[in-house]
């Protein structure tokens, strides 16, 4: 049975409201960060500017940061992948009765809250520290270390989820047969084991990065005197909000979509060749009916054109005009202001250039041609010459 | 079979260095990253705040005053209680508790539609722009909805400029804000696993009842919903437990005069250094949301084994 029109036509809207919900704030976060109005903002929209980054390329506390979280995240990676290995592996090993208790006590963490994780992680070292006499500049107290193993118990657990859902497709007659024809138990795994378990290995990799990478509640409690990107991006956010943090979330959400896009165009391009193969065709284009790789590669060229065009665009005009208009706009209303004050008023020989004024300033002086010059970005002199304040010139088209 | 011939086995079944590999790994995570740190936590909140060298001292023994504390509040203020932090507590909870069923009216027609309407490629593409936004990190996320709701935000401007308010409507401090940045941030996981749950649900079973003539939404509440009961419960549960042990949204998104309770753990940590009433405050926060969820999953009559799965 076909679903009715009027069915289809509200699922789809629902889908549109969703998305849009779920997108919206991506987009404006992007929007914001090219918009040269110092509070984050979408309209009105001032001028197009990249200044942003090159406030962002200059923060050195921001790149210190990011390096203590790069480290952090990949020390994570190795930990919680081993880790969340082990206890997969060791989960097919036990009986089935403790199965249950053990699923449950290694994939707690996953609910317990992130703050309590950090705390406890704290206090526990903290006290070990105490209690084996090393000082407060000992490695217990070290942020990098303490973060590390706080993100690691539960990102672990995560590690282990990935792995364990491969791990149920494995086939135990392969080691079996491996052990029967003489190999040892570590070169079964190695040679057998390891090898099916690559893909859940990368994907857990990958998650556990990403979700190092991104954790605040438990890292604010364990870094210490350290920061990381997060904790510094979070400090940021609560001191005042400026556009450069827009500029950080353009990045990374440029990254996400260049890396999802070209997770997608890989996962094409397998399913693709495995069609091929079985219909004995061998041809093999990348892009060929691969439209996610198409998109991937489309976003590249164009964050090129972006970082080109951001060399080479200077918003200082712009900003100059706008500056003048602003000026403008506060002249006309000291004007009406004065007019409507029958004593001052009368000092003035007229009120026809204020009205006419106001009205190049709600057009923006879109039709002042230096206007467009400036825009074309054809030189500086623009600003001495200016727009034509307030004069009965040309640009007042009422 | 004692432990000894059972570790011989492990050992035996799997060599040595397999053997070595897998109990000194899930021995220290199970140890050193949950079991230890969360019982120390506990051992901690029982005892009072004390200068380094008083540790281990005469004056170190158990206490219950940091959870005293929680319920009384300083001795001598006014209400007799400690009404900032139990009211937190209690708003908190039940603000959860509203983002979670927001999160799951607003997540169950997708995660339908995609299990069971969307197919091919397309139901690919669904799934993969639910994860991009899910990669971005919390505080940008958060960041995005103080721009949108911001007294300057978007909303306000727009409203403005159509003419509906003549000032701005100051919707962070209705906390507006939050619940919709709390709710954003958990999307992904309470479509997943009602997806995967709902994926499982055999077609014929919802054409039967078409078939029958049942109305659709006598097919969601009877047939649906039912057979995906354990994957609302795992989506609903860790939607739950980690609004309200959200730190970074409500930081950001908060209005100035309501606070978190992970705010109010976090003060305790960092602006009164108190660790141990700290911890005490943390071990309330977890014991309840544990309660909650527990109570919640036997009414629904789920077990822990089918959670996360």
């Amino acid at each position: 049975m076909k679903p009715s029109l009027l069915a289809r036509g509200l699922t789809g809207l629902y889908l549109l409201a969703f998305f849009g919900f779920l997108f919206g704030p991506l987009f404006i976060m992007v929007v914001t960060a090219l918009n040269s109005s110092s509070f984050p903002r979408v309209s009105p929209w001032d001028c197009l500017t990249f200044e942003w980054f090159a406030k962002l390329a200059a923060d050195e506390r921001l790149q210190t940061g990011l390096l203590t979280s790069l480290g952090i995240g990949l020390a994570v990676v190795v930990v919680s992948v081993s880790l969340g290995l082990a206890g997969a592996l060791f989960l097919t090993q036990i009986r089935p009765s403790a199965r249950a208790s053990y699923y449950t006590l290694i994939t707690a963490p996953i609910l317990i809250p992130g703050v309590v994780l950090g705390i406890s992680t704290l206090i526990f070292w903290d006290r070990t520290a105490q209690m084996l006499g090393f000082g407060t500049d000992s490695f217990f107290y070290n942020g990098i270390f303490l973060t590390v193993l706080g993100q690691s118990s539960f990102i672990s657990s995560y590690c282990m989820l990935v792995i364990i859902s491969r791990l149920q497709r494995f086939d135990n007659g392969q080691i079996e047969a491996a052990l029967d024809l003489g190999a040892t138990n570590t070169q079964a795994f190695r040679r057998i084991m390891l090898p099916f378990l690559k893909p859940a290995i990368i994907s857990a990799g990958i998650i556990a990065f990403l979700a190092s990478f991104e954790n605040y509640n438990t890292t604010v409690f364990t870094i210490s005197s350290l920061h990381t990107f997060t904790t510094i991006i979070s400090q940021k956010v609560r001191l005042g909000i400026d556009p450069s943090i827009s500029a950080v979330a353009f990045i990374i959400i440029l990254l996400t979509l260049i890396g999802a896009l070209f997770y997608e165009g890989a996962h094409k391009r397998a399913e693709l060749k495995k069609a091929r193969q079985v219909a004995g065709d061998d041809m093999r284009g990348l892009f060929r009916r691969n439209p996610a790789m198409i998109m991937g590669v489309m976003v590249i060229v164009a964050t090129m054109g972006g970082i080109w065009l951001a060399m080479n665009h200077s918003a200082t005009q712009c900003k100059a005009d706008l500056l003048e208009q602003k000026l403008e706009r506060q002249r006309i209303l000291e004007e009406q202001y004065r007019q409507s004050q029958p004593a001052t008023g009368a000092e003035e020989p007229g009120g026809a250039p204020a009205s006419q004024g106001l009205g190049a300033g709600a057009f923006g002086n879109v039709f002042d041609p230096k206007n467009l010059e400036g825009q074309a970005g054809v030189g500086e002199e623009g600003e001495e010459a200016g727009p034509p304040e307030g004069e009965p010139q040309e640009g007042d088209q009422q | 079979m004692n432990i000894g011939t059972l570790a011989r086995k492990f050992f035996e079944k799997n060599g040595v260095g397999m053997a070595l590999f897998m109990m000194f790994g899930v021995s220290f995570w199970i140890l050193f990253l949950i079991v230890l740190p969360q019982l120390t936590m506990v051992d901690f909140s029982f005892r009072f705040k004390l200068p380094p060298d008083a540790i281990g001292g005469p004056q170190d023994v158990y206490t219950t005053t940091n959870y005293e504390y929680f319920v009384n509040g300083n001795p001598g203020n006014i209400d007799g209680w400690n009404r900032v932090d139990v009211t937190v507590f209690w708003r908190t909870l039940i603000a959860a508790l509203f983002v979670t069923i927001f999160n799951f009216v607003v997540c169950y027609p997708i995660a339908y539609y995609m299990a069971k309407v969307a197919t091919g490629s397309w139901a690919r593409l669904l799934a993969l722009s639910l994860v991009v936004p899910y990669w971005i990190n919390e505080i940008l996320r958060a960041f995005a909805f103080r721009i949108i709701f911001g007294d300057a935000g978007l909303i306000n401007t727009v409203l403005k400029t159509i003419g509906v308010i003549d000032s701005s409507i100051d919707f962070i401090r209705a906390d507006v804000a939050l619940y919709a940045g709390l709710g954003y941030a958990y999307i992904l996981l309470m479509i997943f696993p009602l997806y995967s749950a709902i994926e499982s649900l055999d077609k014929n079973q919802i054409e039967a009842a078409r078939d029958m003539g049942s109305p659709w939404w006598r097919i969601h509440w009877r047939i649906v919903m039912p057979f995906a009961k354990a994957g609302i419960t795992s989506g609903c549960t860790m939607v739950f437990m980690l609004s309200a042990g959200a730190l970074a949204a409500p930081q950001i998104l908060g209005g100035p005069s309501s606070l978190w309770f992970t705010q109010i753990i976090y003060q305790g940590f960092f602006e009164y250094f108190n660790w141990n009433r700290g911890a005490a405050y943390a071990i309330i926060l977890l014991v309840s949301c544990m309660i909650i969820v527990l109570s919640i999953m036997k009414l629904f009559r789920v077990k822990m084994g089918e959670i996360g799965r």
